[in-house]
């Protein structure tokens, strides 16, 4: 649970977007109040000491909206991705066809050793991104939103320029969605002539390739870079790690520190939730991200002194895949048998019951968002509400064969559904368990299998080695990335220099194996993976009338069946801190570092 | 002849006799042995039969998850909404079954072993002592850990195996000390000195004075197995199987939260009970197995 808790929490943050131009930074409230602000990082089980203070080594000890800033924070607004908070950048400006985003750094913005931030500092630090592998400085030939120029403007503006040929709507989420590191502490990592390579990288031939090489090679380099000390343009500064706890003190220097409130920020350490279930319930923490818990420990959390759980929109939901590629998850009717079969609402209730609510359908998008882009077109779709008749019509069409109270395959050998999640992910062992004995009442044999680890079930998962198993998906805001867990590489898409190839059931990353074509009622055939290609360049508009046809493929080809959708619930104590965002805030999906960056949190008078 | 066959076969059968009656009379004088046969008779019949008087599947309610103790759920439900007995008694067979496996083949493989070194002694007995020194010094749980990675343990009979094979260097070593000790006893020289065959020697006069310890090792092992696998389901290294009783350890304590409130605590006790029962038992039988073979011990 500990891991998927992390797993959710990272593609919660790692799937917001992009801006318009900037808020203004919140200067209002009185400044500081003081005080200690216990936390834990629900990204990161088990504080490591040793680790350097450097924001791109991921066990680093540099804290998400505390020590390690951004240009900006993304919002992961229920449709539109261009939304930001200010971050290290003031304000942005983006051209109106996506062609560049134009920054304009804090006008105050200073390092915790009093240098300025500068426009500088931002240069190298999307020299970095383009060694770790970012989206908008990618040097994947060709790769979709990527940048073609970064430049200078003056001390506090950088202007940074998109690649034309396979223009993204992301561009400027890739571009703001960048960690700002110091250049007068970092400039050692990058050699002095990275900027020419990085334009033969760009070219076609054996120097080229030989460029990319060297600088993905550069990356390893600067995950293992170690500064002497944390020199941080947040809100606070590493102070000292030990294994239990790290400290950060308030950086003086930030440009909004008049409005933060608390003195020193500490993260405890943990290595399981049954951890933070105990901080939570001893009042320890003011803020936990994240963390599923069963009802009846939330019911003890909730009864600490101060204690408070805000919810809010995550864009992430969870669904049973089916790899197509084996009998009989080829046939559409078994799949639309089991929908029937599996009552979401007793599965959510008994695996999530305080972090998600029960899809009301597939359709490939989380309820929220899926209220704003489908309107009407949503209570349209084929609900698969539980029931044990439909099911046993669409079996008998699939051509299953029903003996003794179970259901075989069409020629007449037994059939057991093999569900599998990876273990330590229990909520979704829980949930798998449960769909278990749902169908096993209803005549049809499963069984749960669990995988060792996280990775190695995407592993074998992609590997086709499983006729089943959860899935993340309605990873948004933006249109492409909800539908690209659906439509994308797994199910034979790729998306190369804006160019969509389908790739034959187990080949090229294709396990779910789903068919080329759909038959949608009422719009006829649709190539689904063409349609999801679409969605990178269109506006929210023109995506609308798209997302409706690839809800309705979702609706009635069912390459998953969607069985809930995350709740982002977040703990707080208002013992000593007031001025926590509200139910369903966009920052909810921010650290909460942010939050004190904004200057909400105050110490509690 | 056949009078002397007759005589002894009578005799043969008085031995035996005698022999129960010294079973019941140790058990009888602390009855707390007798509690301990009752329960490891107790486990064995619900590894056997248990599972017999359940349905393959078990009713769950999702209305009625972590319920308490009660007259209808004595330990409660699980967070499925299924009855805790029921998943402890249907658990049992694949845990005691492996158990049963794995002390078989560590007192097979360490008694063979132990005998064969220390009868034969010279270049067999280096050989097999620093194979099994090399044995001992494997870290048996990172082995597990790295073999759950490759290997699937699906049925009792494979972790069985595996935890035999990991488990018998320790009897090999102490029955080797046994049979050098026991060689250089009059009873053996005099059998060497009769021209009895090795076959005679080591099944007929070695066998049957280790054979208590033997016993004892067994059963022992069957407790070291127990707590190996329950430890591994329990990390979560293993596949998943709703009934095992270390995966539902796992989910008590990091699903349930059986630490941290009371709710899933009975979830939790269940299968330490269990655990704990089974170790009494045996104990218990071990104690009494110390006097019913080692006639020193006999307070008669």
């Amino acid at each position: 649970m500990k891991r998927l808790a992390a797993v959710v929490a990272l593609l919660g943050l790692a799937t917001a977007t992009a801006a318009c131009s900037g808020g203004a930074t919140n200067k209002s409230g009185s400044g500081g109040g003081g005080g200690l602000f216990t936390t834990i990082d629900v990204n990161r089980p088990g504080l490591e000491p040793s680790a350097p203070a450097n924001p791109y080594n991921p066990k680093g000890n540099s804290f998400l909206g505390y020590n390690a800033m951004k240009l900006a924070w993304v919002k992961n607004d229920l449709t539109d991705p261009n939304k930001f908070y200010p971050g290290i950048a003031a304000s942005w400006d983006i051209a109106p066809d996506n062609s560049s985003v134009t920054i304009h750094l804090q006008p105050n913005g200073k390092w915790s050793d009093g240098k300025p931030v500068t426009a500088e500092d931002v240069k190298l630090s999307i020299g970095i991104a383009y060694t770790q592998g970012s989206t908008a400085f990618a040097i994947t030939p060709g790769a979709a939103g990527a940048a073609a120029d970064v430049q200078v403007v003056d001390d506090h503006t950088v202007k940074v320029t998109q690649d034309m040929t396979n223009p993204s709507m992301k561009f400027a989420r890739g571009v703001l969605d960048t960690f700002v590191a110091p250049a007068h502490v970092w400039n050692s990592v990058l050699p002095a002539d990275f900027w020419d390579k990085l334009k033969a990288s760009r070219a076609t031939g054996a120097d080229a390739e030989k460029a990319r090489e060297e600088i993905t090679a550069l990356g390893e380099k600067i995950i293992a870079f170690a500064p002497p000390k944390d020199t941080s343009a947040g809100p606070f500064t590493l102070e000292r790690v030990n294994p239990s706890e790290a400290l950060l003190v308030k950086n003086k220097n930030f440009f909004n520190a008049a409005n933060v409130a608390p003195d020193q920020v500490k993260f405890l350490n943990y290595t399981g939730n049954e951890q933070i279930w105990n901080y939570l319930i001893g009042g320890k923490l003011d803020h936990a991200g994240f963390t599923a818990a069963p009802t009846n420990v939330m019911d003890r959390i909730k009864q600490a002194p101060g204690a408070q759980t805000i919810k809010g929109f995550s864009p992430v939901s969870v669904g049973l895949a089916f790899n197509q590629s084996k009998k009989p998850y080829d046939n559409v009717h078994v799949r639309k048998g089991l929908a029937y079969l599996i009552d979401r609402d007793q599965v959510t209730k008994v695996a999530s019951p305080e972090g998600g609510t029960a899809a009301v359908t597939t359709s490939g998008i989380h309820q929220k968002p899926a209220q704003e882009w489908l309107g009407a077109e949503l209570s349209a779709l084929e609900p698969y509400k539980h029931d044990v008749a439909k099911a046993e019509t669409e079996f008998k069409a699939a051509g299953l064969q029903k003996k003794d109270g179970k259901w075989a395959l069409a020629d007449g050998s037994p059939w057991k559904f093999s569900m599998h999640a990876p273990a330590g992910f229990s909520d979704w062992i829980s949930a798998q368990e449960n769909i278990k004995s749902q169908l096993a009442t209803a005549g049809v044999d499963a069984e749960v299998v669990t995988t060792a680890d996280y990775p190695l079930y995407l592993e074998e998962l992609a590997a086709g080695k499983y006729d089943a198993g959860f899935w993340l998906l309605a990873l948004g805001p933006a249109p492409y990335d909800i539908y690209q867990r659906l439509f994308g590489a797994s199910n034979g898409w790729t998306n190369v220099a804006g160019k969509i190839a389908h790739a034959a059931p187990g080949k090229g990353g294709n396990w779910m194996g789903g068919p080329e074509e759909i038959d949608v009622a009422g719009v006829g055939k649709v190539n689904p993976g063409e349609l999801t290609g679409k969605l990178n360049a269109s506006t929210a508009e023109q995506a609308k009338p798209i997302m409706v046809e690839l809800a309705k493929a979702a609706n009635e080809n069912l390459p998953l069946i969607q069985l809930w959708d995350y709740v982002n619930t977040q703990f707080v104590n208002t013992s000593r801190f007031t001025g926590w965002p509200e139910a369903e805030a966009d920052v909810l999906r921010l650290p909460a570092g942010v939050w004190m960056q904004l200057g909400m949190v105050k110490k509690k008078q | 002849m056949s009078t002397v066959i007759l005589e002894s076969a009578g005799t043969a059968s008085t031995m035996r006799r005698n022999f129960w009656r010294g079973v019941w009379r140790v058990m009888l004088r602390k009855p707390s042995r007798l509690v301990g046969a009752v329960i490891v008779l107790g486990f064995a019949f619900m590894g056997v039969f248990g599972p017999m008087f359940y349905p393959d599947l078990l009713p769950h309610n999702a209305d009625n998850i972590y319920a308490p103790m009660s007259g209808e759920h004595w330990f409660g439900t699980d967070g499925q909404g299924r009855d805790v007995v029921a998943l402890v008694v249907t658990g049992s067979r694949y845990v005691l079954l492996s158990a049963l496996v794995t002390a078989i083949i560590t007192v097979v493989l360490g008694t063979s072993i132990g005998l064969f070194s220390g009868f034969k002694r010279g270049r067999w007995d280096t050989v097999l002592m620093r194979l099994t020194d090399m044995k001992l010094t494997i870290p048996g749980l990172p082995l597990l850990l790295v073999l759950s990675t490759v290997w699937k343990f699906g049925s009792a009979v494979e972790m069985g195996l595996l935890l035999g094979l990991l488990g018998w260097g320790g009897v090999a070593r102490a029955v080797r000390s046994q049979t050098l000790s026991l060689r250089e006893r009059g009873f053996i020289e005099a059998a060497r000195g009769l021209g009895l065959s090795t076959t005679h020697i080591v099944g007929k006069e070695l066998l049957p004075s280790m054979a208590p310890y033997i016993a004892m090792n067994m059963l022992i092992a069957v407790t070291g197995a127990v707590y190996a696998q329950v430890g591994l389901f329990f990390l979560g290294v293993l596949p998943y199987e709703a009934n095992n009783w270390g995966v539902m350890l796992n989910l008590a304590v990091f699903g349930g939260g059986a630490m941290t409130t009371t709710a899933a605590l009975p979830y939790m006790l269940a299968p330490l009970l269990a655990i704990l029962l089974l170790t009494l038992g045996i104990v218990l039988v071990v104690d009494a197995m110390d006097e019913i073979f080692n006639p020193r011990l006999r307070e008669e």
